[in-house]
């Protein structure tokens, strides 16, 4: 019975689903929406309007502006939730019950790990700091400087990557990509034209060149350092066991 | 030559996600799964959306797979029947 109603509303899903697939433009039909007026249009002025070199940052950062500071909104919910149901570490050194084992890091892990870390951090920096004129960008970099961080502390442990990486560290980085989104796009604001403009009337070519470049860079670096520390820190929470904490208290 | 190599990679793709659902030792669907995203980085790259390639490769392939592993090391390694 159950089988059977699962089954049926399966069927009426793939029934509404290839209905819409049918109605659907063809694919790379010649005179379809997106090819007569949103692609040329993003391509034509795309470099004036948005104001970044690359037409992928323009798009994601000012023509979907909007969506993308939902999404920093959507990484820091999932921090939150994760914090709600986990709780934050009690004390500056958390374990996890992987630093409880006898069982020693090999030398071979520890030493490899200790040549590519400060080659991942850099590509991080430069995906982050180069997102604008090129492919990558705050999310991308935010996330391999999390996963360095994560690989930090699986060679070296927790007690060791919760020590550099302190609670007190992190709290304040966690909604640094929200509140620099918000802090750029309340420029344009300011001087009197739309939320999230980064080319800003008034200025000569020069400063308002060099301002542009300069809120996109605060931009991506806001969103790069947030997800990344947010990234970390549920990680951190998910790891942490209580009971070995309590153990090493009692040392 | 580069059609070749993105209908090699899709049947990776479809073989990978219908193995990442079957297997019952979860460790092992992750990292199959982790293949997936990795094959899935190659594609979007073969479609040119470079933006979106570093994404799946980090996100995808790297993020989600700890977050997976971090929560079998608490729970269950086997998926009951």
């Amino acid at each position: 019975m159950k089988k059977a109603l699962v089954l049926m509303a399966l069927a009426l899903i793939a029934v509404v689903f290839i209905y819409a697939i049918g109605k659907m433009p063809p694919m790379n039909g010649k005179d379809t929406p997106d090819k007569t007026h949103v692609v040329p249009r993003y391509l034509e002025k795309g470099e004036e309007e948005a104001g970044a070199r690359n037409i992928i940052t323009g798009i994601i950062l000012n023509y979907r502006g909007y969506d993308t500071m939902g999404e920093t909104t959507v990484i820091f919910s999932a921090l939150a939730a994760v914090i709600a149901l986990l709780d934050r570490e009690k004390r500056r050194r958390s374990r996890s019950s992987v630093d409880a084992s006898k069982v020693e890091t090999s030398t071979v892990v520890r030493t490899v790990a200790r040549f590519v870390l400060p080659v991942v951090v850099l590509f991080a920096v430069y995906t982050i700091l180069h997102g604008e004129p090129s492919a990558g960008g705050g999310f991308q970099g935010g996330a391999i400087i999390g996963a360095s961080i994560i690989i930090f502390a699986l060679v070296w442990g927790l007690p060791e990557a919760t020590d550099r990486m302190p609670l007190g560290a992190r709290l304040p980085l966690e909604s640094s990509a929200m509140l620099a989104f918000l802090a750029m796009g309340v420029i344009g604001l300011a001087y009197g034209v739309h939320f999230l403009t980064f080319i800003l009337p008034g200025l000569s070519a020069g400063v308002a060149e060099t301002v542009r470049s300069l809120m996109l860079t605060v931009i991506e670096a806001g969103i790069g350092v947030g997800g990344g520390i947010i990234f970390v820190s549920i990680v951190f929470a998910m790891m942490r066991e209580d009971r070995y904490e309590l153990q090493q208290d009692r040392k | 030559m580069s059609t070749a190599l993105s209908v090699i990679l899709l049947l990776f793709l479809v073989t990978t996600a219908a193995v990442a659902i079957k297997l019952k030792d979860l460790l092992a669907a992750v990292i199959v799964f982790s293949a997936y995203s990795l094959m899935m980085a190659i594609l979007w790259t073969q479609l040119r959306a470079p933006d979106l390639a570093l994404t799946e490769a980090a996100v995808g392939a790297g993020i989600t797979t700890v977050l997976f592993v971090v929560t079998i090391f608490k729970t269950a390694r086997r998926e009951d029947d």
